[in-house]
């Protein structure tokens, strides 16, 4: 019809007239985007935004809350304590701090530590375990196969959940590396064990086994373990050392890293970090 | 009636978008790992599927067919619909706060959603009149969200299950879909014979 009505060749018309359809439909499209967005438009909360910015974008849940967006969301809601995300650090509590108008809370810097020494070298198996190779489903068969039920099973679970690669497997147990680690504590939520804690990197001894059998059960168990002697306890200047049932357990708070208390111990079971 | 009630269980079970059609595939495996996106996904594909058809259906049948411009059905839906989740985004989110939490953020994820392209493009192949195409989108987002929670189940198994090495993470996902989807073969001759 457009082309009888202003005399265009069909071939012409053939390409005009599909093209200014798309065109029509696109431009009607576009202007109908641009009005439901002016007219449904949210108040953008800048706060929230700069927040946002401001924070390292891990999506951790480190500090509690669902992603980096809920932390941004608590703040910009009137939260003030700054220092929940260990993976920012210092630097982002600060700018944080600068973007409220409150005063920085700067947290220590922590790092997870494995309190466990038991290695294939110093513990042995009491069943060889076939099942799911992941240390929950292992826990839940009498306590895992290793020999000593306080300690760490090694299948890594720990590994899988650490977002910044700081875990990997040694000797049949974990190590942890303080640079990589950035103390956001999944770790220690899913060791079915309990054997991973976290402690500022400054701390200088900790009693690196949760054993707390008397000493000749544990030594049956694992060489390396506490055995309850209580010579770090009697050595230490500040009382730092105190006993639950038979294991030595280091207050941080009170630990003046004088460092007595590693050459006293038997077993090596308290140890430099 | 019958014939509505027909393409909706076709639309469901026979003729299942996911299973039976394989359309929707990437965003059917990357949302079924647990079973609360699912519900969220679902939602929004139901919505996303009636409204896109309530649109496309008449510019198919009243602008590109009278025109000769058929061919250009691809193109002009896909703008479409694009569109359309864009402004439903908008408005959810200024609008239905609660519901825009529930399933705003999959609302990106199904714009240019295969099964979504797929209702709009069967309901004019099959030559549906425009209740027929509205209760075959119905049942097309039925069927997916069925098959959505079929599925997470089954993910949730196969997860806690000793897989080869060699098998781990997408290889054996796509192994146990494609075993659901040939036990939907097995509604094949059920909905003529139901409403018969």
């Amino acid at each position: 019809m457009l082309k009888v009505f202003l005399q265009i060749p069909e071939s012409l018309a053939n390409i005009l007239v599909p093209g200014a359809v798309v065109l029509g439909i696109s431009v009607l499209l576009g202007v109908l985007i641009v009005v439901v967005s002016h007219f449904f438009r949210m108040p953008v909360n800048e706060k929230k935004e700069a927040l946002s910015a401001a924070l390292p974008g891990a999506n951790c849940g480190g500090c509690g809350f669902a992603g980096c967006d809920g932390y941004a969301q608590f703040l910009a809601d009137g939260g003030t304590d700054t220092s929940l995300c260990a993976v920012g650090g210092a630097a982002c509590s600060i700018e944080l701090a600068s973007i409220l108008g409150v005063e920085a809370k700067i947290a220590e810097r922590m790092t997870a530590q494995l309190l466990c020494r038991g290695t294939s070298g110093h513990t042995s198996a009491r069943y060889e375990y076939l099942g799911t190779q992941t240390c929950n489903a292992a826990q839940g068969l009498l306590g895992g196969p290793g020999s000593c039920t306080y300690g760490c099973l090694g299948f890594g679970d720990c590994i899988t959940v650490c977002a910044f690669h700081a875990i990997s497997k040694k000797n049949g147990i974990v190590q942890i590396d303080p640079d990589e680690c950035t103390a956001c504590g999944q770790c220690v939520k899913i060791c079915p064990k309990n054997v991973l804690e976290l402690l500022p990197v400054s701390a200088k001894v900790a009693v690196l086994c949760r054993n707390t059998w008397p000493g000749a059960q544990t030594r049956q168990n694992c060489s390396a373990g506490c055995i309850g002697c209580r010579k770090c306890m009697k050595v230490c200047p500040s009382g730092a050392i105190s006993m639950t049932g038979a294991l030595a357990v280091v207050d941080q708070n009170l630990c003046t890293r004088c460092g007595a208390c590693i050459d006293v111990c038997p077993t090596n079971a308290i140890s430099p970090l | 009636m019958k014939e509505l009630m027909i393409i909706l269980f076709s639309a469901i079970l026979v003729d299942n978008f996911v299973l039976s059609k394989f359309l929707g595939i990437c965003s059917f495996l990357g949302v079924s790992k647990n079973l609360k996106t699912a519900m969220g996904m679902s939602g929004a594909v139901i919505l996303v599927m009636l409204a896109s058809t309530a649109l496309t259906w008449p510019i198919q049948i009243w602008l590109l067919d009278p025109l000769g411009l058929g061919y250009l059905q691809t193109l002009v839906f896909i703008l479409v619909i694009a569109a359309l989740v864009q402004m439903i985004e908008m408005v959810m989110k200024k609008t239905m706060p609660p519901l825009y939490n529930a399933l705003g953020i999959f609302l990106p994820l199904i714009t240019t959603n295969c099964a979504v392209l797929g209702v709009a493009i069967l309901n004019i192949t099959k030559s549906y009149t425009f209740t027929d195409s509205m209760v075959n989108a119905l049942g097309g987002g039925l069927g997916y969200t069925l098959s959505l929670f079929l599925f997470s189940g089954v993910r949730r198994k196969v997860d806690k299950a000793d897989v080869p090495e060699a098998l781990k993470g997408l290889p054996i996902t796509l192994i146990a879909a494609s075993l659901v989807a040939v036990s939907f073969f097995g509604f094949k001759g059920l909905v003529e014979n139901l409403f018969r």
